[in-house]
């Protein structure tokens, strides 16, 4: 007993021991080295290092080279992990893409492009961290007609294997140089700033997204980032035209399963036109149109969607849908069979919406997470929900933060959740209810 | 845990999953641990540590792993606490946000309708205008047009006024809303600030719990460990003292023993050293008896030894002898060894020399075998070139004799019927008839001759008669020896080959029969058919012998066969035969010759042949011959003489008839003038 756990420990104190010299393994393989071998004794500087392996100027040779000859795939592991070690990171992309697969040497091109760097977002791939974020910062400096297309298109088949997700967190609208703003602006801002002109459409996401045959994930936002004082309405302008090619690119794009387009002002009209062209999209699972100007119109549009799609999360946070939208929403979710989570935070469905998706919940056996926070709605609602809580025994969360229950709500609900068995989580704050409270049950 | 927002209020995720996900990954680890505690005490009861141990350290886990689930509830507890927390100033905004729309959208109702309301007073007052307008129009005088014109001039100021009003009031709201805007905008960055403020707490806090719970899990896994040190430690000193009372108590039951071996060792000692000396005592006469006895055998000793020396040197001498002997003897061998490799070596040269000398012999004989069969076939060939030459120059000269005779015959007969006038008769000719060489009748052999009797059996009765009294001239009997030659068949089958009669198994009786009498006649040399009756002959008269010896045996016997020879005698019989008859191996030898083609022929009776020809005409009637020609001879001389006197009558005739011519002539012509000529030319033809 005693011997296990000394064991233990002296392995554990080793292993940290290691890691913590890691770093100095090199001038201690010297030391052995100095060691092992025989010193001149004439001239006491001179030590076996500084006379380099034959190989070792090879493989430099090689390094230097590189750009012009690259040799890799034929060289021993031993020489190879050598090479990548030294490599520069600035070699063009054109030649490593293919050839390099070594997650080191891709992890000291982010490092060296940028500060902050959390592959685990990335499956743990610095290739594709690189290529992706490469290709986002492209598009996002990508100025409409200033900026040739080929700038894009040239990547395209270098990252096109590696590319699973594009957050593109800002795009820019094209150049208008206009007489009546001031040099300052123009000097501060050129690339910024834009007018009313007969296009304001910005990059045309047609020429990219069929191109990338591994494309999983897409988020999108019309506006540009920190402007700052140089603000314009302009800039955040997301025209019907965009709109038209966003939704052809998503079409072609079958390999999609999240889109995501935030604070992008889509109106119904746009809404609309995304969703037709997302219907009976074979693999998308997840859509996102947290922070524009959707109402009934467009939320009709996306509850004609939810029936035909896989559709598994539905976010519509902060947009404008009210009673009649969120009804025709209810009405889909009561036949849907794929949606695991739905969040409608932040919408003015009202009484009217409320009581219409709390029917809904009735006939839903597959919904888990549903998200109504912030909907101006009252006790009423809470009844209809206290009522779909006893059949319903599939939802686990339940957000109904920051309505007026009342305190007779708060009530008929907990009454309701009492006979129920598979909420895990209900949020009421800020609701009225008459002590402040996040219920647990089981 | 939570990432730090872009716009407090806005981007907010949602709070259930994340802790329940957490809450999972949580309790997957416990289960793991929990899952390997098991494994562990398992091994730990495989292994055989006793109940009581296995118990405490069950116990023990338990513990630990009640402090682990404790700190784990106590996380998770921590961490929905802050992420409530933390998601309270989200709903708060939330709850603003909420406020505001709700004020926004009142103060938009508000502001529709008194725009609404401002513009239907504007309308009602633009109306009145322009009905004023018309009501100006039917103004005839100047000044009321100025009135009416001023009054209507105050009315637009009106409106104008009004609009104004209406435009600076939504600017005020708009400056209002601005600085709002300002506001919220200060607000939800100190939200936000507050926010970071209160996730950085919680992280602290969380990672201070943590730290904390590690400790409190580490000291318990500590104190777990040292609690089982201690037992341990415990088990062992207690099981220690119990090995060491153990040995003690063993020590002290082996000196006791050591002790109770020594008193029974010394006991043991007195005992055998009393025993010792009786027994040294005995021991000492026994000595002393032996010690004479070995005086004696002392003196034996010597006195053979002495004579076994007397005897060693006879020996030796004799042996000296023999070896003299024995080199003699191998002198001897080695020398007759010499003479008998000599006497080899001669033999085997000899025989070497025999051997080429044989070897030359053979060739020769071979040599000479052959040249013999080529002489032989030559003579053959030439005996029967000599033989078709023979018999043609016989038919030439049978024929020239037969001719000559012929002519002789007819001679005879022209002389007899001419000269003579006897009647001719022809004698005897029986030569004429015949032609061609003197042809010998060949002696049949042995084996057709008992063909033919041995097929007598299947021709009639009267053959057999008719051919029995040719028969008897050879003295027996056909039937007899055709008996006698199936007792042979019978009795001799040991000198017939056993292939043979293998082979002829098969055959009909009397082949089988014919090829064995073959096989058993040329075994005991009898060749031709004489020498079978003979032989048959003796048998019978051997038979007649035996019946003088054997009445007896025969009485009895002779009912069956009277006139056959007794099978028990046959073989005697035929001994003595071959005895008396080895006459025919000198026939054999000649015969031999003659069976390899050179058929000697007999020509004895050639000489008579000729002789008869040349006598075909008898001595009587060459005497008469002979007289003839004496007689004819003296009737030519006659008649050459007559013939001499014819010429000369003729010639004298003749000189008659010229003498008478010439005489004619001179007595008819000049009788005168030649009359003196004609008798000497007359002169000159003498007859």
């Amino acid at each position: 007993m005693l011997h296990w756990w000394f064991r233990r420990f002296s392995c554990m104190s080793r292993s940290q021991s290691s890691r913590r010299t890691g770093s100095m393994r090199p001038v201690n393989a010297a030391a052995d080295g100095r060691k092992m071998r025989s010193i001149i004794a004439e001239d006491s500087e001179w030590s076996l290092e500084l006379v380099p392996l034959l190989t070792t100027l090879c493989l430099q040779h090689i390094i230097k080279h590189f750009r012009e000859k690259p040799i890799l795939d034929e060289l021993t592991p031993k020489y190879k992990a050598y090479v990548l070690q030294r490599l520069p990171t600035s070699l063009p992309l054109t030649i490593t893409a293919n050839l390099i697969s070594d997650e080191s040497y891709w992890k000291r091109c982010c490092e060296g492009r940028w500060a902050v760097s959390d592959v685990s977002t990335y499956d743990n791939s610095w290739k594709r961290m690189f290529f992706e974020r490469h290709l986002e910062n492209i598009i996002e400096f990508f100025i409409p007609d200033a900026t040739d297309t080929k700038t894009v298109l040239d990547v395209v088949p270098l990252c096109r294997n590696y590319v699973k997700r594009l957050k593109v967190s800002q795009l820019l609208p094209p150049i208008r140089e206009s007489p009546r703003f001031d040099e300052d602006d123009r000097s501060d801002c050129a690339s910024d700033t834009g007018s009313e002109g007969p296009s304001m459409d910005h990059f045309d996401f047609r020429i990219l997204l069929d191109k990338l045959p591994n494309l999983e994930e897409l988020n999108v936002v019309y506006g540009v980032k920190g402007c700052g004082m140089n603000f314009e309405w302009n800039l955040f302008e997301f025209t019907f035209r965009d709109c038209e090619f966003l939704a052809k690119a998503l079409h072609s794009c079958k390999t999609l399963q999240v889109f995501r387009i935030h604070r992008s002002k889509v109106d119904d009209e746009k809404c609309c036109l995304l969703v037709s062209q997302l219907l009976d999209h074979p693999s998308l699972q997840e859509l996102d149109f947290s922070h524009n100007h959707i109402s009934d119109r467009g939320a009709r549009a996306i509850g004609k969607l939810l029936n035909r799609s896989q559709l598994k999360r539905l976010v519509v946070c902060n947009n404008q849908i009210r009673g009649p939208g969120a009804q025709a929403l209810a009405h889909a979710l009561s036949k849907n069979i794929t949606l695991l989570s739905l969040n409608l935070r932040l919408n003015r469905i009202g009484d009217e919406g409320g009581q219409a998706l709390a029917q809904a919940l009735v006939k839903n056996k597959t919904l888990v997470n549903l998200h109504l926070g912030g909907n101006n709605m009252t006790e009423p609602t809470a009844v209809a929900l206290s009522q779909a809580l006893v059949e319903n025994c599939t939802l686990k969360n339940l957000n109904l933060s920051n309505n007026k229950l009342g305190v007779d709500g708060g009530k008929v609900l907990e009454e309701g959740m009492s006979h129920n068995s598979s909420l895990v989580e209900c949020d009421i704050r800020l609701t009225d209810v008459s002590q402040d409270r996040s219920i647990t049950v089981q | 845990m939570l990432q730090p927002e872009p716009f407090a209020g806005e981007e907010a995720d949602e709070p259930g999953p994340s802790v329940e996900s957490k809450n999972q990954a949580e309790r997957i680890t416990a289960r793991r641990l929990r899952i390997a505690a098991r494994n562990e005490t398992k091994t730990r009861q495989e292994l055989g540590e006793d109940s009581q141990g296995k118990e405490d350290i069950q116990e023990e886990t338990r513990k630990s792993q009640k402090e682990v689930e404790k700190s784990k509830r106590h996380m998770v507890k921590l961490q929905s606490d802050g992420l409530e927390l933390v998601t309270n100033i989200q709903v708060a905004v939330d709850a603003r946000e909420s406020d505001r729309r709700t004020e926004l959208e009142e103060a938009c109702r508000l502001r529709r309708d008194k725009l609404e309301n401002e513009a239907k007073s504007s309308q009602e007052k633009f109306e009145e205008i322009t009905r004023k307008w018309t009501d100006a129009k039917m103004k005839q005088t100047p000044l009321d047009l100025r009135d009416a014109m001023n009054s209507q001039q105050q009315l637009c100021e009106q409106i104008l006024g009004d609009k104004n009003k209406l435009i600076s009031e939504l600017q005020q709201e708009l400056k209002a809303s601005d600085d709002h805007y300002v506001k919220d905008l200060k607000r939800q960055a100190k939200d936000i600030d507050l926010l970071i403020e209160r996730m950085e707490e919680q992280i602290s806090s969380l990672k201070k719990s943590y730290r904390e719970d590690l400790q409190q899990i580490e000291n318990s896994f500590d104190e777990e460990r040292r609690t089982l040190l201690t037992k341990h430690r415990k088990k062992w000193g207690h099981q220690m003292k119990e090995q060491s009372e153990k040995e003690l108590r063993n020590m002290m039951q082996g000196l006791s023993l050591l002790e109770e071996h020594e008193d029974l060792l010394q006991k043991l000692r007195v005992w055998k050293a009393e025993e010792y000396n009786t027994d040294k005592i005995r021991m000492d006469t026994e000595v002393q008896n032996l010690r004479k006895k070995l005086q004696e055998v002392k003196f034996n000793c010597h006195l053979n030894e002495e004579k076994l020396d007397y005897k060693y040197e006879v020996l030796k001498k004799r042996e000296e002898e023999n070896a003299i002997l024995k080199s003699h003897l191998k002198r001897k061998i080695i020398r007759m060894q010499d003479v008998l490799n000599n006497l080899k070596s001669k033999c085997a040269s000899q025989e070497k020399q025999l051997k080429t000398e044989e070897q030359s012999l053979r060739n020769d004989y071979t040599r000479i075998k052959q040249q013999y069969i080529d002489m032989q076939k030559k003579a053959r060939h030439f005996a029967a070139l000599d033989a078709e030459r023979f018999e043609k120059l016989w038919l030439i000269n049978e024929d020239e004799v037969k001719a000559l005779a012929h002519r002789v015959l007819e001679t005879d007969r022209i002389i007899h019927e001419q000269q003579l006038g006897l009647a001719w008769v022809s004698p005897p000719l029986p030569f004429m008839e015949r032609s061609g060489p003197i042809e010998h009748k060949t002696l049949r052999t042995a084996s057709q001759a008992a063909a033919d009797t041995l097929q007598e059996e299947t021709r009639g009765d009267l053959v057999e008669e008719s051919e029995g009294l040719g028969d008897t001239a050879s003295g027996v009997n056909r039937r007899t020896v055709k008996r006698i030659l199936e007792l042979l068949c019978d009795e001799l089958g040991f000198l017939v080959e056993s292939k043979l009669l293998k082979l002829v198994s098969h055959l009909e009786k009397n082949d089988q029969s014919l090829i064995k009498l073959d096989a058993i006649f040329s075994a005991i040399g009898i060749e031709s058919e004489k020498d079978v009756y003979t032989m048959a002959e003796f048998l019978m008269n051997y038979r007649q012998h035996g019946r003088e010896q054997r009445e007896l045996m025969e009485e009895e016997e002779t009912t069956n066969n009277s006139d056959f020879i007794h099978h028990n005698d046959l073989l005697v019989a035929l001994k003595e035969f071959t005895a008396q008859y080895c006459r025919p191996h000198g026939v054999q030898a000649s015969q031999k010759s003659s069976v390899l083609g050179l058929i000697m022929r007999d020509d004895s009776e050639d000489a008579a042949h000729w002789e008869s020809i040349a006598n075909v005409i008898p001595e009587s009637k060459l005497r008469l011959w002979s007289a003839l020609d004496t007689a004819i001879n003296k009737y030519h001389t006659v008649l050459t003489e007559r013939a001499e006197l014819l010429v000369e009558t003729q010639n004298v005739q003749q000189q008659n008839t010229e003498l008478r011519q010439l005489l004619h002539l001179y007595t008819t012509s000049k009788a005168s003038a030649e009359p003196e000529m004609q008798p000497t030319r007359m002169r000159q033809f003498p007859m």
